[in-house]
């Protein structure tokens, strides 16, 4: 199963795209995932149901996080109210450290996004903050990265022994899908996802190239 | 001085004091008045082709859901609002039309600041402060709100 686990819509500031614009694109131009994760800016969309169009598009529709710390951006998966409630989650300088335990204590996992990207990913800080404790994966195919962002958060995801996720990082309807993670379980929910992301069986992937 | 002011010559403080000075309170309010012309020049201008909006003798005649976006308070901000120190620049604009806005009709429109918030990415930190301007007609019925994103991109603190 192949989701892409980095997507926003209209619910975030600077997103563009209409869930259901995501979902015709995927199907119409037949990119080859079988769902994405919503993953809005410094907020969780607690309100908005997508069972109608996941159902209408057969396209798994699930919901996360990207909040801002010091070590730059990161996804959160498996948020609920008692994350929610641990953090102002508008806060652009959220410590990672309490960022990870959190969302470990609420039954999610925590995955810096881009690190490679200067000033909002991980590898950027850790001159100033040190090797932050407790990242288990990072993202290391975002569809968004520029030059060698990506070889970056590969190098480092070898170094330090993360595992990789990949992600579109979509904000416009023709990105999504441009990276993804396969899984080798189906995937349905948010709580299956972060149990498939702690079992390490995944791998990612990019279909940039193909895109371009 | 902690590391954050070390890096950021905006401190956020500044900003949740922006919010809760100035956010939701109504500081300009104007009134308006178009001539049917004056909508179908505007959307002639965008290349709208749809009679309602370019056609006087359309029994629908109406304008253009862009239409708002041409509207401008007087002023521009608040009295009092902070200067933030970077580089300034328009980060776009959002119309929510709500009801038809008619030719001759007196159009009170009342903008307040909607939000103010700070983000992060690859240039650098940013502040955005969202404007609304909010039409009403003489029923005070709420016909459009037109958001106005400003953005100032930060100067790293040396």
């Amino acid at each position: 199963m192949i989701l892409d686990l980095h997507a926003h819509s209209i619910k975030s500031d600077d997103g563009r795209a209409k869930v259901q614009n995501y979902c015709q694109w995927i199907r119409t131009r037949k990119i080859p995932i079988d769902g994405f994760v919503l993953t809005e800016h410094r907020q969780f969309d607690f309100e908005s149901d997508y069972s109608a169009l996941a159902a209408e598009y057969d396209i798994v529709i699930l919901k996360g996080s990207e909040v801002e710390t010091e070590y730059g951006h990161v996804l959160v998966f498996g948020v609920n109210e008692s994350f929610t409630q641990a953090f102002d989650m508008t806060s652009i300088r959220l410590p990672l450290k309490d960022v990870i335990e959190t969302a470990d204590r609420a039954g999610g996992i925590a995955v810096p996004c881009h690190p490679g990207r200067p000033r909002v990913g991980m590898a950027a800080h850790i001159g100033t903050y040190g090797i932050p404790a407790g990242v288990r994966i990072v993202e290391t195919f975002n569809g968004g990265s520029r030059e060698n962002e990506d070889a970056i958060a590969q190098q480092m995801a070898r170094e330090q022994g993360y595992r990789g996720i990949g992600g579109s990082d979509a904000h416009i309807v023709s990105h999504i899908g441009r990276c993804a993670t396969r899984f080798n379980t189906a995937i349905h929910t948010e709580r299956e996802l972060v149990a498939a992301l702690k079992s390490g069986e995944f791998e990612a992937i990019t279909f940039k190239e193909q895109a371009a | 001085m902690t590391k954050q002011d070390t890096e950021h010559n905006i401190e956020e403080a500044d900003i949740q004091a922006a919010r809760g000075q100035f956010m939701n309170l109504v500081y300009d309010e104007k009134t308006f008045s178009f001539t049917a012309e004056q909508f179908a020049e505007f959307s002639r201008a965008c290349g709208e082709t749809a009679p309602r909006y370019t056609d006087p003798a359309h029994p629908e005649f109406q304008a253009p859901p862009t239409f708002p976006t041409s509207l401008h308070p007087d002023k521009r901000m608040p009295d009092g609002y902070p200067r933030f120190n970077g580089l300034g620049m328009d980060a776009g604009k959002a119309v929510a039309p709500i009801r038809p806005i008619r030719a001759g009709e007196t159009i009170t429109a009342r903008t307040h600041v909607h939000d103010i918030y700070s983000k992060s990415g690859r240039s650098g930190r940013m502040v955005f402060s969202l404007i609304r301007m909010e039409l009403f007609d003489q029923q005070e019925t709420l016909l459009a709100t037109a958001d106005t994103s400003i953005v100032i991109r930060e100067k790293p603190a040396s």
